[in-house]
């Protein structure tokens, strides 16, 4: 049985994709303005299981930040686990940021101060673990972490959108 | 009828006098061998291969393409799957056309993914997968065709579990969706396999819900009877049944489980919601299914929400188990009688089976502790063996009075 293209459907069609490519393309320029309009600030991490990188271009990274003390929590109740949460980041030494506080709604930051979404991974005694989905770092061809052996500590240049998307710019090793 | 049976067979018809030798050969051409078709599926097999070897080259080097590349292959290639789609649409190819439709909703959820994945960019809600839900049922309403009305159900589900799982939420937004969107798609026209995937899928996210908010697994079943009476406002008995199947049986199986576990008191707790709130949102859904059940004349049907009776708030021990197992008696004996009543040869089935698995429960649940052990098993297969039987003999004379009404 042939169907009709009524030609209202194939209009329909031609919207359709066009609305998805452009969101597509969409996606993609809230990576450049990431870059362009964020805010930036250095994180200090190391990557685990470098040996990964024999099977794939990927590496996980465990962030100093990850770990925050539970005196940082600055929000009623208790800590749930994978409750979202903004994290407070100021400068530190270094030019490295240190988490100044956990919340969880968003906090007014100072100058100089930005606020990072995380959740709550797991909660212990006196300490929170946190994940910034920030963990999963694809190594490009060149980077001198493909030669390492163990696991270097390493500097990360995070890039925090105003409307609260975030992305890894550039990672170096730390100390340089 | 297919032609290899009409080949072997129909010799021996001619021989018996059944049909003559021209009607034999007039039966033959009106099924024409199949061999053609199978020729024509080689240049879809072979397009398929050489689609692979391009999708295996790209992905060992698609880490080492430049950005502006990468971006326009995954553009190129949503484009080019929803033209070609159109295309065989159009020419009357119709599974073809619905299946490369298909691969272009895929690719577009593979471009949002890829993409954030290319400027290692990451969003802390679910909108940039909320665009590929959206874009899955409009268009299922373009077309006629259950794969196109089956993926949002499944990318929904797949977006849920995600959202759930790395973000920490619930997103409503996406089981609206699915519930409006898809649902509404399948209410207009009403398919068994749609709606059973439907309910599934919305099942899945209901499981979703309670493990995010941390709530006591019994309000599960609200959303799920939910879904439930909604198959009863359906017009169309069949499908309405089809998106019922899904509730019902997890609603069996959890029966099942406080049949075999209520006992300790441990597990029941973990079951209790606040009683009223609870008891209120499960009555305020027991009214809408009654009614849409009143309003369509299935009334019949109503025995299904006796698995849904709130055992779990009797103190937990024995008196809690033998509570379920009569329910669960109940329940086989109610769709046994409704398939009687309705001359069901499949329900009949059902129904014995829902019978024996009682009984089993039944049995090992009361007289394990206080039975010898050899004795146990010599009662428990005799048990089984009259139970058989029995059912068999009522089985076969249901059967004949039915199909004997039917004669007269």
């Amino acid at each position: 049985m042939i169907t009709r293209p009524t030609p209202s459907r194939r209009l329909l069609l031609q919207l359709l994709v066009a609305a998805q490519v452009l969101y597509v393309l969409g996606v993609a320029a809230a990576g450049y303005a990431t870059t362009a309009y964020g805010q930036h600030i250095w994180l200090a991490t190391s990557p685990v299981e470098l040996h990964q990188l024999q099977y794939g271009d990927f590496v996980r990274l465990r962030y100093v930040a990850a770990t925050v003390p539970l005196a940082a929590w600055h929000a009623g109740g208790t800590p749930q686990r994978r409750q979202g949460v903004y994290v407070l980041f100021a400068p530190g030494a270094d030019s490295l940021a240190t988490v100044a506080g956990v919340y969880a709604s968003e906090p007014r930051p100072a100058a100089g101060q930005a606020v990072l979404r995380g959740f709550v991974q797991e909660v212990y005694n006196n300490s929170l673990e946190l994940r910034y989905n920030l963990e999963r770092y694809y190594v490009p061809g060149d980077s001198p972490l493909r030669r390492a052996k163990t696991g270097p500590p390493l500097r990360v240049r995070v890039s925090i959108a105003p409307w609260g998307q975030a992305r890894i710019e550039r990672v170096r090793a730390l100390g340089k | 009828m297919s032609r290899k049976f009409l080949e072997t067979d129909s010799p021996a018809w001619v021989a018996e006098g059944l049909i003559t030798e021209a009607q034999r050969e007039a039966l033959l051409a009106r099924y024409p061998p199949e061999a053609v078709q199978a020729v024509g599926l080689l240049p879809l097999l072979g397009s398929i291969l050489v689609g692979l070897s391009a999708l295996s080259v790209l992905a060992a080097n698609w880490q080492n393409l430049p950005a502006g590349l990468r971006l326009g292959l995954l553009v190129g290639s949503i484009v080019a799957a929803y033209a070609g789609g159109e295309y065989f649409v159009r020419r009357g190819n119709r599974s073809v056309g619905h299946g490369l439709l298909a691969l272009g909703l895929v690719f577009f959820g593979a471009g949002i993914i890829l993409t954030s994945q290319l400027y290692q960019l990451v969003g802390y809600d679910v909108s940039g997968l909320l665009a590929w839900v959206v874009a899955g049922v409009l268009l299922s309403f373009l077309y006629e065709s259950p794969t196109l009305t089956l993926l949002p159900i499944v990318i929904g589900a797949a977006v849920q579990t995600y959202c759930t799982q790395a973000l920490g939420s619930f997103s409503y937004a996406t089981a609206g969706l699915v519930v409006l969107g898809c649902g509404g798609r399948w209410w207009r026209r009403p398919d068994a396999l749609v709606g059973t995937v439907l309910a599934l899928g919305l099942l899945w996210q209901a499981g979703l819900w309670v493990l995010v908010s941390h709530s006591k697994i019994t309000w599960f079943f609200v959303p799920a009877m939910l879904v439930y009476a909604a198959g009863d406002w359906h017009p169309n008995a069949r499908g309405g049944r089809a998106l019922q199947g899904p509730p019902l049986v997890a609603a069996y199986l959890f029966a099942l489980g406080l049949a075999l576990f209520g006992e300790t008191d441990q597990y029941a707790g973990l079951l209790r919601p606040p009683v009223w709130a609870y008891l209120g949102a499960l009555g305020a859904v027991l009214a809408a299914s009654v009614a849409g059940k009143r309003a369509r004349g299935r009334l019949a049907t109503l025995p299904d929400w006796l698995l849904l009776l709130p055992g779990f708030y009797l103190p937990g021990g024995l008196a809690l188990a033998v509570a379920t197992l009569v329910v669960l008696y109940a329940h086989a004996g109610s769709v046994l009688a409704r398939a009687h009543r309705a001359g069901d040869a499949e329900q009949l089935t059902l129904g014995t089976v829902l019978f024996v698995v009682a009984t089993m429960v039944a049995y090992f649940k009361l007289t394990w502790v206080f039975l010898d052990k050899s004795l146990f098993f010599l009662i428990g297969g005799v048990l089984l063996l009259s139970l058989s039987w029995y059912l068999r003999r009522r089985n076969a004379q249901r059967l004949a009075a039915a199909l004997g009404s039917n004669k007269q």
